[in-house]
């Protein structure tokens, strides 16, 4: 039976080996956020790990801290703007690209779905340049814009696979049953995306929430949004106030993730 | 009057025409089925009364009022999907009520005839379910109830029973008629099944090629079909190249005929062919052949007979215990039984001929 102790022990090895291999990856993925959140109770006014204590002095430092609280107030207020532009635009776009036969529909598609392929800064740059040439001001509309053309491809992606999974026959029965074309999409169409709506709701505003590549060019100089204080922050000051914020977004985030596991369900975003 | 008539309907898909100048009319209560092969056109002939697809030529009248323009939404017409589109985001109840809420009726009626649709179909218990949670038979119950529920003035159903095992399917054929007789609607399914057409509906007709190619009664189509292809399409036939001569067929006996003179076909239904040993100075006109091949089914016996042609001659007999029948290798003569019951039809170029 050596063959048969071979065959297990090339097993086991097998197991451990992918133990190990998942245990590092989770340990790369998860500790990042544990090192913030360590650092951020650090009584001392520098940042060291292990903490040396515990005190929630930089917490308080983040809520007195004007310029803080005001780019957080910018962040949200843009995020949240990005979010229903891109669900207004996107999903009619999408509508278009997967239901529509009209000529040029594929040239349409690619230029909606361009700027994926385009590094952030780029857009960035190029947002500065145009608003530039037509005098518009570095500002929060200026900011919103570019956000919006940086984040619109990913909801038009997941609107679309989404729509594309959809019966049409459903809209045919609606049809047959009395409704007209806007009750159907409201009674049929919207209920089913919605899933897909939502998933593509909280990643736009996520992405528009921390994004810097975009904003450190089309942002107002005197109301910056939250990641780009955060950039020019670091630059003079390296105390564990920049680890507290990050563990709030943290906190955030993870509260955000638990509410859509509890009504929607994780698994149902992707889809 | 017909309650619903189609008047010369045609449609092409770009190049490609799929209904022909289709003329039908159905009277009010009774079912009619839409018969044919995959791509005759006949599902595009259902939606076009439903008014998905916009026909190019033709009217479409339902109780004398042409609803040709009118769209989907608007037209009093259940339409049964063959996957029964069915709304998964909504209860059983839901899916039933939806129609009623589209036009506004009020709750407390929209509760009670939502209530006795199901009953209707016998599915009280499931109201709170969802689509997913149903067998394929309870889905099409509740498409059925779907529809029936507005009372509409025509159903029609694309393959309903497609969807469906064998033994669900036969079942469901029969609670599915007998319903529509409880409620007496006018009905038009779709099926390529010619079973399903026998046993569904007051008329059939046969598709083929974006064509009306028969429409009358089953038995009707059965016992007179007007072309080979309708004659092979609703049960089986032999169907015999001949000609036509002074008004009669001559092969093998003389059968009277009103086709012109010319190339001709003779239909024949295999019940309708007898077969004898062949026997010395038997003088009677016949097909002389050789067996090559019986199937015993208990009631009945069939033989395929070769006889000199392409495809070979079936007959089916009665067969008893004790009577002696023909084996294979066997020298027979196949006649007809009942000349009148044989068909001659003028022979088409590209006419489907065995």
């Amino acid at each position: 039976m050596r063959l048969a102790s071979g065959v297990v022990w090339a097993d086991r090895i097998g197991m451990a080996a992918l133990a190990i291999v998942t245990g590092f990856s989770i340990l790369l993925l998860v500790a990042p956020s544990l090192i913030v959140l360590a650092v951020s109770i650090e009584p001392r006014g520098y940042i060291s790990f292990p903490p040396s204590g515990f005190s929630l002095r930089w917490y308080e430092a983040v809520f007195a801290n004007r310029q803080l609280t005001d780019s957080v107030l910018v962040s949200l207020r843009v995020a949240f703007s990005v979010m229903l532009v891109c669900l207004a635009l996107g999903v009619p776009a999408a509508f278009a690209s997967v239901r529509g036969a009209f000529a040029g529909k594929g040239a349409l598609n690619a230029f909606l779905l361009s700027p994926q392929m385009m590094p952030g800064m780029v857009i960035g740059i190029a947002s500065l340049f145009f608003g530039a040439y037509f005098a518009f001001r570095a500002s929060d509309a200026m900011l919103i814009l570019s956000l919006s053309v940086f984040c619109l491809p990913f909801v038009i992606r997941i609107a679309m696979a989404r729509l594309a999974g959809l019966d049409p026959r459903l809209d045919e029965a609606s049809a047959n049953l009395g409704a007209g074309k806007l009750e159907t999409f409201a009674r049929v169409t919207v209920p089913q995306l919605a899933p897909a709506l939502l998933a593509a709701g909280a990643f736009t505003f996520i992405e528009a929430f921390d994004n810097v590549t975009v904003a450190l060019f089309t942002s107002d100089v005197r109301a910056r949004p939250l990641p780009v204080e955060l950039y020019y922050l670091v630059q003079f000051d390296s105390s564990p106030v920049i680890a507290a914020i990050s563990s709030l977004e943290i906190g955030l985030s993870f509260l955000a993730m638990l509410l859509i596991a509890r009504t929607v369900g994780l698994d149902r975003l992707g889809r | 009057m017909s309650h619903l008539v189609i008047d010369n309907v045609s449609k092409s898909f770009g190049e490609l025409p799929v209904l022909r100048g289709c003329s039908l009319s159905v009277e009010k209560g009774s079912v009619l089925t839409l018969l044919g092969p995959s791509g005759c056109g006949k599902t595009t002939l259902l939606r076009t009364i439903a008014g998905f697809i916009t026909p190019d030529a033709g009217r479409i009248v339902v109780q004398g009022n042409d609803i040709s323009d009118m769209p989907p939404n608007r037209r009093e017409v259940g339409y049964v999907f063959q996957n029964y589109a069915l709304f998964p985001h909504l209860t059983i109840a839901a899916n039933v009520a939806y129609g009623l809420k589209v036009r506004r009726t009020s709750r407390a009626e929209v509760a009670r005839r939502v209530e006795d649709a199901l009953r209707l179909v016998d599915l009280s218990t499931f109201a709170d379910r969802y689509p997913a949670q149903l067998s394929g038979g309870q889905q099409q119950r509740v498409a059925i109830a779907r529809s029936l529920v507005l009372e509409p003035s025509v159903l029609l159903l694309d393959e309903p029973f497609n969807a469906l095992d064998a033994r669900l399917r036969l079942t469901m054929q029969i609670e599915l008629r007998k319903l529509i007789q409880r409620v007496g609607i006018t009905s038009i399914f779709v099926t390529h099944d010619q079973m399903e057409a026998m046993t569904l509906s007051d008329t059939v007709a046969v598709m083929h090629k974006g064509v009306v190619e028969q429409f009358g009664s089953p038995l009707d189509i059965y016992d007179r079909p007007r072309t080979a292809y309708v004659a092979n399409f609703i049960g089986r036939a032999n169907v015999i190249p001949g000609e036509v001569a002074n008004g009669h067929f001559d092969d093998p006996a003389r059968i009277a005929t009103q086709a012109p003179a010319g190339p001709a076909v003779l239909v024949v239904r295999p019940e309708n062919v007898t077969v004898e040993p062949a026997t010395a100075g038997d003088a009677a006109p016949g097909w002389p052949g050789t067996v090559t091949f019986t199937t015993a089914l208990g009631p009945t016996v069939e033989y395929e007979i070769d006889c000199g042609w392409p495809e070979p001659l079936r007959a089916i007999a009665p067969r008893s215990p004790g009577r002696p029948q023909a084996g294979p290798g066997d020298r027979v003569v196949a006649r007809i039984a009942d000349p009148a019951a044989a068909v001659v039809l003028r022979r088409q170029d590209g006419a489907h001929v065995h």
